[in-house]
């Protein structure tokens, strides 16, 4: 290439594309959704500016705090029940003398390459009250087992933890493998001559040394609970679930906005999820600087 | 002992994982009558007590024949490679941009980056369809390609792997050498973070290859749906069609499966050669 | 001079190339595979069994189209969100639209949500009068696509609600269904079937297939009592006492010493497997659903029979009604007149109402067509009764609908009022239907101050105008 650009104006053409197609594609539907959030609107002859109603609203109504809580339950879950289990299931995996490993890192890999279609469609029939393969399995392993556990009616949160740990527990347990196999294995036997057990080895040894692995984890893991949104809609048929048991923050959103056909409120939940976000990415950054 | 029961207990992980593909294939070649009496195979006297007169693949054909799917399947290669190659390019490039060089506006762009990460996509849906619009992209290829070229996750990445993989002396090295700025970066930076590279193509490819939110409302013909759409679209509004939807699911599945087993050492790489030092 | 190192492009994957390839590959043939151009009216419509059933009736349009002067049609079939989302937005923002849209009758509130005058579909209401079709269909039809006086859709169907029952089960337990009449002779003479058989202490075999948490047999239930969420001026009337007399009700046959449903969902393998199985001897059979049956359920033929509904008063209405779709035509279509001719033919046309019966057992709004002999045809499936008739039979009784926009919300709430009812019954050990009603009255209330204060937001919608 014979372009000669000098050090000081490639950095602007480098970062070009991505400013390009985020002020276009991002930035400005998002200034849109702003104004959008402060009016009521109804076609282009029909706008009103209600200025903070919508947000006075949204503090007031139950059910976007129902919404958070749900989103929140969810959160909490996918970081203190699947990222250990996707530790656990690395730790598992991550011994090398065992065979067929880079197979069973395909298989437990493979849920995640699945579209979100499909996922809810088979666990909607994996969760079915009578003849639900996870009711009939229960009930053949253990007979005091209802096998009518109304999944879908009544425990709905536990159905959509269980179905997103078949998702992404093997996306996640990719992460924490090779972060183990950087864990140093001197320290480790050196430890263990010592006379550490496996379970202070773990805490005091591995867990350090996988840190920064596993905040990244948990922070892509809590980003990505917050969108949740196709996967209950479908699993409970377009809707939010009896008492709204499925009802996440952008399923309300998309309730809002295109069910009811209130865009105005639909931006001011988008806006209020994304300042809740916010503030919660600021403080955990300010805290893990403070740590330093 | 020791070594039993970890890979027992992998083992049994392993085909409780297995299960739901499992049945994704026996329900792919089950007829519509069949699909509700037997949970995997349907029963019969066949070999293994299965009714193998009774396995189908009509659904297959019927999604080829009266479905168009081929055409579908051309469109999904077309939209994840396409999308993936040219979002890695941009996102190496911007990932560079914000960690081997001081600009001004740095700080602002990588803060930007990171807010852009936690904006809900549903909150652009209804400003961005009128957006593509006003642009005049609605049901063109470049309305689906376009938006999709720089994703905030992208960069965020690449920024990780450059800071962690490209030293700077090396870079100053070859720029005292006279070497060009775009050639530093093809042929110097480039290959030092190629687990990334095929990473993230592949993350991306996965990701448009699963995409269907944006595209059913974004194209208008159904001649460039991709695949996802039109799986989505055999959904029916109160019965299902269970045959059909598994079977064009199967068919969607393969090609990802096949892409992860040639790129799963680079994936893995990749994916924790930001991370870890991150 | 600058260091030339090994070139980039070495240092690929193997992965990374073949991605690279298919890119180049795929972006050829996508280039180059021509696209058919599609003139002519654009018809959407989000059920592939429409679709399937209308390919034939437009291939025939299309044909003798150059000859009549008239524009072919090209049918689209899109899932119902992304059909709405675009309707939406080309209503609001004038992005591209069909010319003809099918609409299903839980998505057709978000279109009357704003002003009168901004409605994107046509005002068809002068239109039917003058060419008398609002007098030739069936008038309850017309409820759902009607906002403050003003008829915006043609609609598909009538959708009355029979029930189904086991006949075999039936007569061979020795009662005479069609003694009925009421909910309470229901009850009470059909108590004998619940048994159990396999000595577990829990009934094997319930009466009716109904459960609290399927917000559209509450709606059902509501409507045949003559309740409704939503008065003749679209206000509010969820807290109504007939409204409060059936979810006590719905919760008595679910809960308790009463209890004589059980919940077998429809479209589910559990659900199939169980009727098959004569876990419940009767089901709320609206005519569509009869098809879904007839070809998801071969093996209940000639065990199935119909009847009206048993009433919620003697005297009172013997059907309800589930789903509907309509077809609008947005304002701006390239071709209203060529658009209207070609919905009365899909829709009022003899011909297609004939096959549209023998396809899906649905049957057409419109009442001179209804007395057609193919309505009489026996059916086997239904031991020789000809549901067509039946159906036909309960059509001027069919609860007129609304059109709110709040109505699914309303919907919602009532159910959740429901499930509330249902704890508490639970929770108290009450299931008498008398002791229930006062709690259902308080619990529709507060689900009636919910619905009104996201009502009260709005500022466009003002109940109650021009009639």
């Amino acid at each position: 290439m014979r372009c000669r650009l000098s050090p000081k104006t490639a950095p602007y053409v480098f970062i070009a594309p991505f400013i390009l197609v985020f002020c276009i594609f991002t930035a400005y539907p998002l200034i849109q959704s702003m104004f959008l959030s402060a009016t009521q609107t109804y076609g282009p002859k029909s706008s009103t500016f209600v200025g903070m109603a919508n947000f006075q609203y949204l503090l007031a109504d139950p059910f976007f705090w129902k919404a958070l809580k749900n989103t929140a339950i969810f959160a909490a879950a996918s970081v203190f029940i699947q990222l250990p289990c996707a530790l656990g299931l690395a730790l598992l995996l991550n011994r090398s003398d065992l065979k067929g490993r880079a197979f069973m890192r395909l298989v437990f890999f493979s849920p995640s390459l699945v579209g979100l279609v499909f996922v809810a469609i088979i666990f909607g029939l994996i969760f079915e009250k009578r003849t639900g393969l996870l009711n009939v399995t229960a009930h053949r392993l253990m007979p005091t087992f209802n096998i009518d556990f109304p999944w879908l009616q009544e425990y709905v949160m536990p159905a959509l933890i269980i179905a997103s740990l078949w998702m992404y527990v093997g996306f996640n347990m990719v992460y924490f493998l090779a972060a183990l196999q950087n864990v140093s294995k001197d320290l480790l036997e050196a430890a263990a001559v010592d006379g550490a057990g496996p379970w202070h080895r773990f805490w005091h040894i591995t867990v350090p040394a996988i840190r920064p692995v596993a905040t990244f984890v948990v922070l892509l893991s809590l980003i990505g609970s917050f969108q949740l949104f196709e996967l209950p809609y479908i699993l409970l048929g377009n809707s939010a679930g009896p008492e709204n048991q499925g009802l996440t923050v952008v399923m309300y959103l998309y309730q809002t906005g295109f069910e009811i056909g209130d865009l105005g409120y639909a931006s001011a939940i988008g806006w209020l999820i994304a300042i809740l976000l916010g503030v919660f990415a600021v403080t955990q950054r300010l805290l893990a600087k403070g740590e330093e | 002992m020791k070594k039993i029961l970890p890979y027992s207990v992998l083992l049994i992980l392993a085909l409780v994982t297995l299960v739901p593909f499992a049945y994704l294939l026996c329900a792919s070649v089950k007829t519509n009558d069949d699909f509700f009496s037997a949970l995997f195979l349907p029963a019969g006297d066949g070999l293994l007590g299965i009714a193998w007169d009774h396995i189908t693949v009509g659904h297959y054909a019927r999604l080829f024949t009266q479905m168009s799917f081929f055409r579908h399947i051309v469109n999904s290669f077309f939209f994840a490679s396409v999308i993936s190659v040219l979002a890695t390019l941009c996102c190496a490039m911007g990932g560079y941009a914000l960690a081997k060089f001081r600009f001004q506006g740095r700080a602002m762009v990588t803060n930007l980056v990171l807010i852009a990460l936690i904006i809900p996509g549903a909150l652009l849906l209804a400003p961005s369809y009128q957006l593509l619009f006003r642009l005049g992209l609605l049901d063109t290829l470049a309305g689906m390609i376009l938006p999709a070229l720089a994703p905030a996750f992208g960069v965020y990445l690449f920024r990780q792997a450059m800071i962690s993989s490209v030293p700077n002396e090396l870079l100053e090295a070859a720029r005292i050498d006279g070497c060009g700025e775009v050639h530093l970066f093809f042929s110097i930076v480039l290959p030092l973070v190629r687990p990334m590279l095929g990473a993230f193509l592949l993350i991306t490819f996965l990701g448009t290859w699963n995409n269907f939110i944006g595209p059913q409302i974004v194209l208008q013909t159904p001649e460039r749906f991709p695949l996802a759409v039109a799986v989505a679209q055999l959904r029916g509004v109160y019965s299902q069609d269970y045959g059909l939807i598994m079977a064009g699911t199967m068919i969607s599945i393969v090609p990802v499966l096949g892409l992860f087993l040639l790129l799963q050492k680079e994936f893995i790489a990749g994916l924790t050669s930001g991370a870890v030092k991150g | 001079m600058c260091i030339r190192p090994r070139r980039a492009y070495i240092s690929l994957s193997l992965g990374a190339w073949i991605i690279i390839g298919i890119a180049l590959v795929s972006t050829l043939v996508v280039l180059c595979w021509p696209i058919p151009q599609r003139r002519g009216l654009e018809f959407w419509v989000f059920s592939r069994t429409h679709a399937d059933f209308y390919t034939p009736v437009i291939a025939d349009w299309n044909r003798s189209a150059p000859a009549d002067g008239v524009p072919e049609v090209n049918l689209l079939n899109i899932s119902s969100d992304a059909l709405c989302r675009r309707a939406m937005s080309g209503f609001l923002s004038n992005t591209p639209l069909a010319d003809m849209m099918e609409i299903e009758r839980s998505q057709i509130g978000q279109f009357f949500s704003g002003p009168v005058n901004d409605i994107g579909f046509t005002d068809l209401t002068d239109r039917l009068h003058k060419e008398g079709i609002d007098t030739a269909l069936n008038e309850p039809s017309f409820g759902p696509w009607t906002s403050r006086g003003r008829v915006y859709g043609l609609p598909h169907d009538v959708h009355p609600v029979m029930l189904a029952y086991r006949a075999d089960l039936v007569e061979a337990a020795g009662i005479d269904i069609n003694q009925i009449e009421t909910w309470d002779d229901f009850a009470r003479i059909m108590k004998p079937m619940i048994q159990d058989f396999d000595g577990d202490g829990r009934p094997d075999r319930y009466l009716l297939n109904l459960w609290y948490t399927n917000p559209d047999s509450v709606e059902m239930m509501i409507l045949q009592a003559g309740g409704n969420f939503f008065d003749a001026q679209d206000r509010l009337v969820v807290a109504s006492e007939t409204n409060a007399r059936v979810l006590a009700t719905l919760v008595s046959w679910c809960e308790g010493p009463n209890r004589i449903a059980a919940d077998t969902p429809e479209f589910s393998a559990s659900g199939n497997e169980l009727r098959l199985k004569g876990f419940v001897v009767c089901s709320l059979m609206p005519d569509w659903l009869a098809g879904v049956w007839k070809s998801d359920l071969p093996k209940l033929g000639g065990k199935i029979k119909l009847r009206p509904l048993p009433t919620w008063t003697k005297g009172g209405c013997q059907t309800s009604v589930w789903g509907g779709t309509m077809l609008g035509i947005p304002k701006n279509t390239k071709d209203f007149s060529a658009a209207w001719n070609f919905v009365q033919r899909i829709y009022l046309s003899e011909s297609v109402a004939k096959q549209l019966y023998q396809t899906t057992t649905i049957i057409s709004p419109v009442k001179a067509l209804w007395k057609s002999d193919f309505y009489d045809v026996p059916e086997p499936y239904f031991s020789g009764q000809a549901p067509g008739r039946l159906y036909i039979n309960l059509a001027p009784q069919v609860p007129r609908r609304n059109s709110s926009p709040y109505n699914t919300l309303a919907k919602q709430r009532v159910l959740d009022a429901t499930i509330a009812l249902r704890q508490w019954a639970v929770a108290n050990k009450t299931y008498e239907r008398t002791a229930l009603e006062p709690v259902a009255q308080k619990l529709l209330q507060e689900a009636q101050a919910q619905v009104q204060r996201q009502m009260n937001r709005n500022t466009f919608l003002t109940p109650g105008e021009a009639r």
